[in-house]
């Protein structure tokens, strides 16, 4: 329960900041005033509307879904290194979102971020069957390789579509590194209904989830069919993950680094395990995004860059400690 | 390592010829020596170039000429002596020559280097000049290229993309043994910034401010970039904030999307390379800055953004001719007077 509460905390927290603090200062006087009347042309009211709100919005959405999607690839793969970003899921929806703007001749255009779900979905069912998911003898080891690969192809290949292209390099770099920026652009609505499914799915087949990783004999006897829920699984993944990359492009790690900590928090259950992953992918997104608003202002620091500053050593820690077989 | 669309960064430029090192080496010693080669005493003064990297010599007035920079070939072509190789910056031209320049090119056809610099393609077309002023090769690329042919490169005291279109117009001018057309043409292009200036005494001392907003950074063009230069060029001074953000060596300074009021200008000029820019016309923050409000936006899209981009002898009266009823428009500070590019872009208050 104290764990618990300080999930909630930690959220709170971050929320509250995310709002508050920033280049431009805002006071509680400010939110009230835009409250009761907004002035579009007052520049307090237009960032709290149009930069804050909606960035935290994106922060807490994406940040969810990308810590319930790490859990939820890890407790499939059995793999505590696997992560959307790891396991080249973002690169996929990234690399699809280029390919569009390649044939389409539009960069911006709103209805290329739709391309990420199929991108998504391609690449986590490439990664899962090139390492070895449906023969059920997939390794943590194969599978991070399979997607590290898979992720090195795609990356490679965005970049080429750029400079094919000529494209510029802003564009596209929302597409190789993500971030909150340009939240208020965003499709946030229909991302959250989404994310909302992914949810949904995720936590419906969760118990069979957790079954599958007793090894495929005990769960038939259990009577779970492991094929329908990996694919399950592998579906809300999708929905999670292609909704983060359509709003905020690849967070890098999040997902990754956030299931080992709820795991500690609230127990190896794979329910309310996914429910402090969502909360702490969200806090930790947050901060993220805030630290990057703050280090170098007033230009920025993207939210992909900052998760990979602290997802990287928490990768090499994880993978010094891992042991074939084991979660967390 | 490549390309903001043409609004500001060039790529940056690497080897990528397949020389072995030992040849590496051997070139780099060659270079050196041929500085020695006697040269004829009449042209001994007026072709010796001393910039960047050092001191080039030319024997004689250069007639096959590669240009490196991004944006020499408009030079070159303006002096009447088109380049046997031009470099592809951005925009769908052939032989990365725009429309302004196109005329001079005459039944020339060049080779378009497009990305990093292939020494060998250089070389194929056995050039008496180098021109890679504005090209951001590097040193050891100067060296290789330089037992080719002489190389230009730009002044010392100049950033890489930061040679004035003057500047670069007298150098090739003199280099191509061409110095009394240069000359003209420089005081041409002077006089018709002259004559903008007295059809326009009320334009010196207001503040003018050349921005860009791409992928969600919106951010402001500085110092010795090509495009703040052409707004002082007409007399108009950077507002005091981005005066402040100014560093000699950085063409731009991202904002903050929490603050834009450096921007807030007497006339303030959008970069863009497209002609429809839905984020930026969606951006709210651009509502609250005084230059919206009041109609002091002109947008430049793609064509015009390359000339200021470009900022050359030959964009800049396309650039002139084109702007100065925008700017007109947008300085009053009423919204009656509409400014046709900003109302074509949807910016219009």
């Amino acid at each position: 329960m104290k764990n618990w509460l300080l999930l909630f905390g930690l959220l709170a927290v971050s929320v509250a900041v995310s709002l508050f603090v920033g280049v431009r200062s805002i006071s509680p006087a400010d939110v009230w005033q835009m409250i009761v009347d907004f002035d579009p042309t007052d520049p307090a009211h237009v960032t709290i509307a149009s930069i804050r709100i909606p960035r935290t919005v994106v922060g807490l959405i994406c940040g969810g879904a990308l810590g319930a999607a790490g859990m939820t690839m890890q407790a499939l793969t059995r793999n505590p290194l696997a992560d959307p970003g790891v396991l080249g899921i973002n690169a996929g929806a990234a690399f699809a979102v280029t390919l569009g703007a390649l044939l389409s001749g539009r960069a911006d255009a709103g209805f290329l971020t739709v391309l990420a779900f199929p991108g998504a979905a391609i690449a986590s069912f490439a990664v899962f069957a090139l390492g070895g998911g449906f023969r059920g003898n997939a390794s943590p080891v194969r599978m991070t390789l399979a997607g590290a690969a898979l992720s090195a192809l795609l990356v490679s290949l965005v970049t080429a579509i750029v400079l094919m292209r000529g494209l510029s390099l802003e564009v596209v770099r929302f597409w190789v590194v993500g971030s909150l920026a340009e939240a208020n652009a965003r499709p946030i609505l229909a991302m959250s209904i989404a994310v909302l499914a992914g949810a949904i799915a995720v936590l419906s087949i969760a118990p069979k989830l957790e079954a599958l990783s007793l090894g495929d004999a005990l769960s038939r006897g259990l009577g779970t069919n492991p094929l329908r829920v990996q694919a399950g699984s592998l579906f809300a993944v999708t929905l999670l993950t292609g909704a983060a990359v359509a709003l905020a492009g690849p967070i890098a790690f999040l997902g990754l680094m956030v299931p080992p900590i709820a795991r500690r928090l609230v127990g190896a259950s794979l329910r309310p395990g996914l429910l402090a992953a969502a909360l702490l992918g969200a806090s930790i997104l947050l901060l993220a995004d805030i630290a990057g608003r703050l280090v170098f202002a007033p230009a920025e620091i993207r939210a992909g860059v900052m998760t990979a500053l602290i997802g990287g050593p928490v990768f090499v820690l994880i993978a010094r400690r891992l042991s074939p077989g084991t979660v967390g | 390592m490549i390309v903001r669309d043409g609004l500001r960064v060039k790529p940056a430029s690497g080897l990528r010829g397949g020389l072995s090192r030992r040849a590496f080496f051997a070139g780099a010693a060659a270079a050196f020596t041929s500085a020695a080669i006697r040269v004829p005493e009449a042209y001994a003064k007026d072709l010796t170039f001393k910039h960047a990297f050092g001191e080039s010599v030319l024997p004689r007035p250069a007639e096959r000429v590669v240009s490196l920079g991004f944006t020499s070939h408009d030079t070159l072509l303006a002096l009447g002596t088109p380049p046997v190789a031009t470099r592809y910056w951005f925009g769908n031209h052939p032989y990365g020559v725009w429309p302004w320049a196109q005329p001079y090119l005459g039944d020339t056809k060049p080779d378009m280097l497009i990305g990093e610099v292939s020494i060998e393609r250089v070389a194929a077309q056995e050039p008496d000049l180098i021109v890679a002023i504005g090209s951001g090769i590097s040193e050891a690329e100067y060296q290789v290229l330089s037992q080719i042919a002489p190389v230009l490169m730009h002044d010392a005291a100049d950033i890489t993309y930061g040679t004035p279109w003057d500047a670069m117009t007298l150098t090739l001018g003199r280099a191509l043994g061409k110095s009394a057309e240069a000359e003209t043409l420089v005081a041409g292009v002077r006089e018709k910034f002259a004559a903008v200036r007295r059809r326009h005494p009320d334009w010196a001392g207001k503040t003018g401010v050349a921005g860009y907003h791409w992928g969600g950074e919106t951010g402001a063009f500085i110092g010795a970039d090509t495009r703040a230069r052409f707004l002082s060029e007409l007399g108009f001074q950077p507002t005091s904030k981005v005066a402040e953000l100014s560093s000699p060596s950085e063409f731009y300074a991202r904002l903050s999307p929490e603050d834009l009021s450096p921007l807030d200008a007497d006339v303030l000029i959008w970069i863009s390379s497209f002609d429809k820019v839905p984020d930026l016309v969606d951006l709210p923050m651009r509502k609250t800055l005084r230059a919206h409000q009041e109609g002091r936006e002109v947008f430049a899209g793609s064509l015009l953004a390359a000339g200021m981009s470009f900022g050359s002898v030959l964009s800049l009266p396309f650039v002139l001719e084109e702007l100065e009823t925008e700017i007109t428009a947008a300085i009053d500070g009423r919204t009656e007077t509409q400014v046709p590019t900003a109302t074509r872009a949807g910016l219009a208050p």
